[in-house]
């Protein structure tokens, strides 16, 4: 198994980078306080929006904030919004999908239906109307995600298993006398999992995304939280004024959190296969 | 018309393929030639190199492949040499290749007719109106009935014969020097085989064009091939005229080769008056599986007819008989199959296993009844689950025993692996890594994991190898022997079922037309359509004979 994985980073540079961003993050959560000396939510009217220098590195914010020092504690607080909301979604979408896919009756129906109704309703009215119940605090976030997502995982894990389970071999299976239980989740799952799998690494891309916006409209986290998407969108107004650091340096932070989900997402996809696994 | 002894119309001199640095050759010094009206017959097992070479002939070698030495010459010229436009000019203009598979081939989203025009117009200049004309000439010719229509149909909409027989109009469209013809009649039915091989034969004759006809059946060699290619590894191992090959092959391997698709059945073992006589007296007394007035219906999409894909079908099986259903593909033989163990839901009719009735049974209460209750899948690769290892796919049908812990199992693994002659160190393997020979091993120990009393084999042998074929019909028969089980074996390999069968129905449209045993009904069919089936096969033998007679016309129609 070691000499697979070992085999298969030799073979793709770009799992390999996924591998280092993730690092890089892991190490942002961990050591934060001891790679910077700056606190993240301590203004200094003094410094006020200071481009980029020896002191402040990635410069400040317009309330005075160091920008580097928000941008590593800001990797804690959105790595566990974003992953508890993907997690959540997958632990409960992808059963949902499975027996959806498997039992078709009017309950299923009845459960895609909702789906749409999720689906269809605009995520930050969702957001907005979850949040002013249970109170502004980051779990919530990852709650209004959880929610987003589930459909996303049962709608990919469904649809892979309507065609899987016309499969021959899940005949055979059967013939070979496994119950339903062990043919939706013995048979159809392992194979179902490839496209659920994925969406995991685009989930959390989007989970960074949406937490960013929900943020902007008041529904999310608030000032002074270190958070990406907070920190891009209260950058955007000066972006005009040529201060570019406020909002680039968190933007940066995104594109290397949601490229390296999604690089770990191809890395999973190719080595949860064993007809690919010794394959270029 | 054309001089004789002009240069041949393609030599292969002495090519060898590899693909990469350092790995085994795929060709190595292969060397044949071609004539114009000639039929070469190239032969092997999976893996000899068959189709490395059809596809080095026209240059689309897969990625990594490359011509390392040697020499194809085109009326003695070099093709080696050519850029990427000649070569595409001289592709489907020259030489063109009709592959496995023609749907595959097809564009799914254009019209067969469609399609044919675009190559017309590729290769000449001609208008919209008229290459669509031309392209319904071609259908016609090809032999497909109603072409105006057929030409407006999708590749979906067709059968498998008329795609092939589609591929094979585009593939004459310029009029080519040369037609590979790789595996071009795989996985089509018996008669449907015959049909496009006479067809493709007949068509190259009328255009003088030379034929490469790249197969693992040897019947097919013997009765359209004049010169025959034996490869393996590789390498052409002999090469010769097809008479005096099928009269005394040189080579060692070409001899096993022969030798295994020769298998002629040895009558079943007893299979004398008295033992028939013993054979019906056990049916009487009580049959393993009785099936009564069998009807399965679907229903089709957007009409309230139905397809009556099994109609009142009656037959029982006694203990250690073998039954054979043979029948073209859409006959409704499998639907049979899968009713019996219960994958579908009979519309009509009973079955009776072992006294018991488990027409309607409820799934809990068969489950214990399906150790007894077997079936082998047709396509061995589909029918695995491609995530598990062949210990975890072979150990399944073992949880059905509830006697039998992990240890037990494993040691029934071994066992099992041993019993379909597979070595022990593929226990780890997926399927994917497995041949087709192998997989469709693995399948066989499945459906004998839990000693049944009772197997269905639906197409045991179709697409396999000849080797591989004789081997699975002869592991069968000692299994059949040894543990004395009943079968019922779903076929239209006419040959394995005599080798195997004690009674063979015959099935068309939903319905058993003919009903006898098995040597009755090959010496003396009384239905026309099993004489049209078992005039489909084509032994090597009946071959040699066709062969006589076929030069003595060809003298005569050049005298």
């Amino acid at each position: 198994m070691r000499a697979t994985f070992t085999r298969y980073l030799s073979r793709h540079p770009g799992a390999v980078i996924g591998l280092v961003l993730l690092a890089l993050q892991i190490i942002a959560i961990l050591f934060a306080p001891w790679l910077t000396s700056y606190s993240p939510v301590e203004a200094d009217p003094l410094a006020s929006l200071e481009p980029p220098s020896l002191a402040h590195w990635f410069g400040t914010d317009v309330s005075g904030m160091d920008i580097y020092a928000r941008v590593i504690y800001a990797t804690r607080i959105n790595l566990l919004i974003s992953l508890t909301a993907v997690a959540v979604a997958f632990v409960i979408g992808v059963p949902v999908g499975l027996l959806i896919g498997f039992y078709r009756g009017w309950l299923s129906s009845l459960v895609m239906r909702m789906f749409d109704f999720i689906q269809s309703f605009p995520i930050f009215v969702l957001g907005m109307a979850l949040v002013s119940v249970m109170g502004q605090e980051i779990w919530n976030v990852s709650i209004v995600l959880a929610v987003l997502f589930i459909p996303m995982f049962a709608r990919v894990i469904r649809a892979e298993v309507l065609s899987l389970r016309e499969r021959p071999f899940v005949a055979a299976a059967r013939c070979s006398g496994a119950t339903d239980f062990s043919i939706m989740f013995r048979h159809i799952l392992p194979n179902a999992l490839t496209p659920a799998i994925v969406q995991i690494s685009i989930s959390v891309g989007l989970a960074i995304l949406l937490t960013a916006g929900l943020s902007f409209v008041g529904a999310g986290v608030r000032m002074p939280t270190p958070e990406w998407g907070l920190m891009v969108s209260s950058g955007a107004q000066q972006m005009i004024l040529g201060v570019w650091w406020v909002s680039l340096f968190p933007g940066l932070a995104i594109v290397i959190a949601v490229l390296s989900f999604a690089l770990i997402g191809d890395m999973a996809k190719d080595l949860s296969d064993p007809t690919m696994r010794d394959r270029r | 018309m054309r001089a004789p002894d002009a240069a041949p119309l393609l030599a292969v001199d002495h090519l060898s393929v590899d693909f990469g640095e350092g790995a085994p050759k795929a060709l190595s010094g292969v060397s044949f030639e071609l004539r114009r009206d000639e039929v070469l017959g190239i032969v092997g097992e999976t893996g000899a190199g068959k189709s490395v070479l059809a596809r080095s002939l026209l240059d689309l070698l897969p990625e990594g492949g490359r011509i390392v030495e040697g020499d194809i010459r085109l009326d003695g010229a070099s093709v080696l040499g050519l850029n990427e436009a000649e070569q595409g000019k001289l592709r489907g203009a020259r030489i063109a290749l009709i592959g496995t598979n023609a749907k595959a081939l097809l564009d799914p989203v254009a019209t067969v007719g469609a399609q044919i025009a675009r190559v017309l117009r590729a290769h000449r200049a001609c208008g919209r109106r008229e290459a669509w004309a031309a392209a319904v000439d071609l259908l016609a010719q090809v032999g497909i009935v109603n072409p105006e229509r057929r030409a407006k149909a999708y590749p979906h909409e067709l059968s498998g014969g008329m795609a092939q027989r589609v591929v094979i109009a585009m593939a004459m469209v310029a009029n080519p020097d040369i037609v590979l013809a790789d595996d071009a009649t795989l996985g089509l039915d018996a008669t449907i085989q015959v049909q496009v091989l006479d067809l493709l034969v007949k068509r190259c004759r009328e255009l003088g064009a030379g034929v490469v006809l790249i197969t693992h059946d040897l019947g097919i060699i013997a009765h359209y091939c004049d010169r025959v290619a034996i490869m393996k590894g590789g390498r052409i191992v002999e090469l010769g005229e097809v008479g005096r090959f099928l009269q005394g092959p040189r080579d060692d391997y070409s001899r096993t080769l022969l030798d295994a698709a020769r298998v002629r059945p040895t009558p079943m073992a007893g299979q004398g008056e008295g033992a028939a006589q013993g054979m019906a007296e056990a049916t009487h007394a009580k049959p393993l599986l009785d099936v009564r007035r069998l009807e399965k219906f679907f229903p089709i999409a957007g009409s309230t007819e139905v397809v009556r894909a099994i109609d009142d079908v009656s037959f029982s099986v006694g203990r250690g008989e073998t039954l054979a259903l043979v029948g073209e593909s859409g006959s409704g033989k499998t639907t049979v199959g899968q009713c019996l163990v219960r994958l579908l839901e009979c519309d009509g009719g009973g079955i009776t296993f072992d006294g018991v009735d488990i027409t309607d049974m409820p799934a809990k209460e068969f489950r214990p009844l399906r150790r007894r209750l077997q079936m082998v899948f047709q396509e061995p690769y589909v029918a695995l689950n491609p995530r598990w290892p062949v210990r975890a796919l072979i150990a399944e049908p073992l949880r059905l025993d509830p006697g039998l812990n992990a240890r037990g199992r494993e040691r029934r693994v071994r066992q099992l692996l041993d019993l379909v002659h597979l070595p022990l160190s593929l226990a780890d393997a997926y399927p994917h890594e497995l041949t087709a020979g192998e997989q469709k091993r693995i399948g066989i120990a499945r459906a004998l994991a839990t000693g049944p009393d009772f197997v269905v084999f639906d197409e045991p042998t179709t697409a396999l190898d000849i080797r591989v074929r004789a081997q699975i019909i002869d592991l069968v028969r000692d299994l059949q022997a040894e543990i004395g089980m009943s079968a019922l074996f779903i076929t239209h390999d006419l040959n394995s079922v005599r080798s195997l069968a004690h009674n063979v129905a015959v099935m068309r449209h939903g319905k058993i037309v003919e009903f006898g045993e098995t040597e009755t009904i090959f010496a003396h069919p009384t239905q026309d359509y099993t004489r049209m089936l078992l005039s489909a096969e084509l032994p090597i033998e009946q071959g040699l004979l066709q062969r006589d007679r076929a030069e003595a016309r060809r003298l005569a129609g050049t005298a």
